[in-house]
């Protein structure tokens, strides 16, 4: 990182730019990472993009990213389940029905997005690429340990220049067995069994939270994932549409379908008789 | 970029001159150049270049541990051996390095190394593997062959240990050119080539803990006259951090393999019977000797650098 | 710094990526107009960090639980197990410390993301100071280190927001210490200290029951007083707490009971 700013804070005229360039030939990881980014023109970029974003400050901003979401994943006897919705807002307004809020980081690996649409697919895309790099460097699959590093560790350098990110890592590995991290771009990394990210988190918690154990079953894990989605859903504006379902194993992830929240919710309500509040007649 | 700059650039016929000096200073523990009137610069006292003998070191795997043999510099008189650093390094709590060719270099290299094997951690939550190590001294050795304004490492390193969770023991060889490999048993430094091949005639597969000193030790003194004085071995086990063998077993070591040389000195004066046991052991084994191939730097052998090096480096041609 | 090329001494903050110098004039100019260095803990932001984006620490960063307590032959360094973001306990058996080498401690609280990184970065640092000497460095050593690494981190444009208790055994002389240290660099050693709102409720307990004497069960004694305390009359749950003591056997865990209900009077 110190030489990216190095890069930036050299006046171009400088001379030993080419010597720079030199040590970036010699140094295959410099030129594998280095990150050119155009700065924007002004004097202090993060403020800036701030004020382009932050419709909490400025409700007026031309750019509004995506926030409301719900995403969760938990460990569990048979792997990790990673539920998602697929509904994304730019401030009330529904922009998609039709997210993917799972990101497949490698055929073993997944990543969650909440927060910045764009900051979570470019830099989970990233990761993709550092944990191919690491299997080539080091002749074997990185650790998710070492993977959620990578990318906190990324995000803590942008800390505070208007990333916005909260993200899980999940995969399995012979050496850590099930293994699951939160990241976000406080900087924060936790190792954890069970996160809820978003702003229905607390929903998909208050399900979640009650009938989680570590020895559930393949199938009760994965419809306790869905189920909590779906509270989620129900209850918060800012999530919705379809759930996304993942189940996490030794051999790599496995897909359990894009669901249309609708149909579940009425299924739920009429055949386990919940969601009492919600009536099916005029009254 | 103007040509006077860099040290290390090609002769005619694609020699990296440089490399190969490093190579020579490895083996004799000296720079070519032998008085500072030689030196172009005049550094080369200051650089700490001074023309010393040589040294020799050894590494030998056993079936759970792995060896580092080192033969002392000879001292002056009034050195304080007990606290003039050694050539047995410690890279992190599982890695340990050995060298040949000048110290001070290596003080550089090691250091690098461990601030390496700290940052791992720092980033990736593991403890460097030792082919990883290896990787990164090899790297960075080959880097100060093709840069402008610096000389080369006149260093051989042999580097042990375990990787984390392992019992599989590893040895590498790093050489100044940026070239590594692995092995089985090897030395380097002076006379390497001699002790090389006494491990090549004496080495067997799955060794103890007793056997693998014992060879160590022994491949030493083919070319080490002071004895125990001037051996320090270095043990590693899995799990484990380094062990330093204590001055008196060395020596009890060091007795018992002169005792045994008497005694077959002594037969061979006598009888000479044909057939023996020990004559047996000393025949050379077919093949190439006991050089494994380290993961995929099959590209080295052809391409690499350093191509045309003194006969001891110069083994990729072969 | 670049740690090619022999220039660094210690392991860089690599992860640190600021913006370009040039890019912002006026806090160079901001930077000149501090005269001195204020290093006393202060009940306001400086006027001279003012110009930093990193907010003054928030309520939650103080319900966060840091107590450290010395005796006659050990500290013992205690931290809340609840990690918060916002209204939520994202983690509840978080441990809040890293061990430094094999007599000191370090307990850290404060900014999220700043916190580990700065812990991780001064253990890289003294465990590579141990792999180059063949010897650890001190607690006093560490605790004036960590100062200076805060100390320049606070004057830079982007400080750590860290709050730290360092806890150690002197290797030689086996003398218990304990350091209490801010993210104004502040450094005091100290028999016993808290951060945080535990500071208002503990320290007049520990002051009361406190003596250089005691002995390791004691001193638990004490820091189940604390934590009663803080359960009475606290607002939060912080989900009990990770207790660790540094003794001539090294750094040990210490059973704590967490499930303890303490009734107000």
């Amino acid at each position: 990182m110190d030489t990216l700013v190095a890069r930036y804070s050299r006046p171009t005229y400088d001379e030993t730019v080419t010597e720079d360039m030199e040590e970036e030939l010699l140094d295959p990881v410099a030129s594998g990472l280095s990150l050119k980014f155009a700065m924007p023109p002004v004097a202090q970029p993060s403020s800036w993009l701030r004020s382009a974003t932050d419709d909490r400050m400025n409700p007026d901003c031309p750019i509004k990213i995506a926030h409301g979401t719900t995403t969760l994943a938990f460990r569990f006897q048979g792997g990790i389940i990673v539920a998602t919705d697929s509904r994304a807002t730019s401030g009330d307004w529904i922009a998609s029905q039709t997210v993917k809020k799972v990101i497949e980081i490698n055929d073993k690996m997944l990543g969650t997005m909440a927060g910045g649409a764009a900051d979570c697919q470019y830099w989970l895309a990233w990761l993709g690429m550092q944990c191919r790099l690491h299997e080539l460097r080091h002749k074997r699959r990185i650790s998710v340990a070492a993977a959620s590093k990578i990318l906190a560790n990324l995000v803590y350098s942008y800390k505070n220049m208007g990333l916005s990110m909260g993200t899980m890592c999940a995969g399995v590995t012979k050496e850590e067995g099930p293994a699951l991290y939160y990241i976000d771009s406080d900087g924060t990394r936790l190792a954890g069994n069970l996160f809820c990210v978003g702003s229905g988190q607390t929903f998909a918690y208050g399900v979640l939270d009650a009938e989680y154990k570590y020895d559930l079953s393949v199938e009760d894990a994965l419809a306790l994932g869905s189920r909590s989605i779906l509270a989620a859903t129900h209850r918060d504006a800012y999530s919705g549409g379809f759930i996304n379902l993942y189940h996490v194993k030794e051999q790599g992830w496995e897909k359990h379908g894009f669901s249309d929240t609708n149909p579940i919710f009425w299924k739920t309500k009429l055949e386990k008789g919940e969601f009492t509040n919600v009536t099916s007649e005029l009254v | 970029m103007s040509y006077d700059r860099a040290l290390s650039v090609f002769s005619p016929d694609g020699h990296v001159f440089q490399v190969e000096y490093a190579g020579e200073a490895v083996k004799r523990g000296t720079t070519p150049i032998s008085s500072v009137e030689d030196s172009p610069t005049g550094l080369c006292y200051a650089n700490g270049l001074k023309p010393t003998k040589g040294t020799c070191a050894v590494g030998v795997k056993g079936k759970e541990l792995v060896v580092l043999g080192c033969e002392k510099k000879s001292t002056m008189k009034l050195q304080d051996t007990r606290i003039t650093p050694s050539k047995i390094g410690l890279i992190d709590t599982h890695v340990c390095l050995a060298f040949a060719g000048l110290h001070a270099d290596a003080r550089i290299l090691v250091d690098k190394a461990r601030l390496e094997a700290q940052s791992h951690r720092l980033t990736v939550e593991d403890p460097v593997t030792i082919e990883y190590i290896t990787k990164y001294v090899a790297g960075v050795q080959q880097r100060y062959t093709q840069s402008g304004g610096v000389r080369p490492f006149g260093i051989s390193s042999l580097i042990v240990g375990f990787d984390k969770g392992s019992d599989v023991p590893k040895l590498y060889q790093t050489e100044p050119s940026g070239i590594f490999s692995a092995w089985k048993a090897n030395a380097i430094g002076r006379a390497a080539k001699t002790v090389r091949e006494f491990l090549e005639r004496n080495y067997k597969e799955d060794m103890d803990r007793e056997d693998t000193i014992r060879l160590s030790i022994k491949s030493l003194l083919e070319v080490v006259q002071t004895g125990a004085k001037n051996i320090e071995i270095a043990i590693m086990a899995p799990g484990k951090t380094v062990e330093m063998l204590p001055m008196e077993d060395i020596e009890t070591y060091v007795k018992a393999i002169e005792q045994e040389k008497k005694e077959e000195a002594a037969k061979k004066k006598t009888g000479r019977t044909p057939g023996t046991g020990s004559a047996a052991i000393l025949t050379r084994p077919g093949g190439s000797g006991s050089r494994e191939m380290a993961g995929d730097w099959e590209w080295q052998k052809n391409g690499g650098v350093g191509g045309g090096a003194p006969e001891e480096y110069g083994i990729w041609r072969a | 710094m670049c740690t090619d090329h022999g220039c660094a001494s210690f392991i860089d903050k690599a992860y640190r990526c600021d913006q370009p110098e040039w890019a912002m004039p006026h806090q160079a100019e901001a930077r000149l107009r501090v005269d001195e260095p204020h290093e006393d803990q202060l009940l306001e932001r400086p006027t001279h960090l003012q110009h930093t984006k990193q907010p003054f620490p928030g309520y939650h960063q103080k319900m966060e639980v840091l107590l450290g307590i010395t005796g006659k032959d050990f500290t013992i360094v205690a931290s809340s197990k609840a990690a918060m973001r916002g209204a939520t306990i994202l983690k509840a058996q978080d441990v809040k410390q890293r061990q430094l080498n094999k007599s000191s401690l370090l307990a850290y609280s404060g900014e999220a993301g700043d916190t580990v990184q700065f812990a991780e970065y001064i253990q890289a640092n003294t465990q590579l100071y141990s792999m180059r000497n063949e010897a650890d460095l001190s607690p006093s050593a560490i605790a004036h280190f960590v100062r200076g690494e805060l100390a320049t981190s606070l004057r830079s444009r982007k400080p750590y927001n860290v709050n730290l208790l360092l806890g150690g055994l002197d290797p030689i002389t086996l003398k218990p210490s304990l350091y209490w240290l801010d993210y104004l660099a502040s450094l005091a050693p100290v028999p016993y200290a808290a951060h945080g709102y535990a500071q208002y409720y503990c320290l007049s307990i520990l002051d009361k029951h406190h003596n250089p004497d005691i002995d390791l069960e004691t001193g638990i004694k004490l820091l189940n007083m604390c934590t009663d305390e803080l359960k009475r009359r606290m607002p939060i749950d912080f989900k009990g707490m990770t207790v660790k003591a540094v003794t001539k056997d090294g750094v040990i865990d210490i059973d704590f009971d967490d499930d303890k209900v303490v009734k107000s009077a």
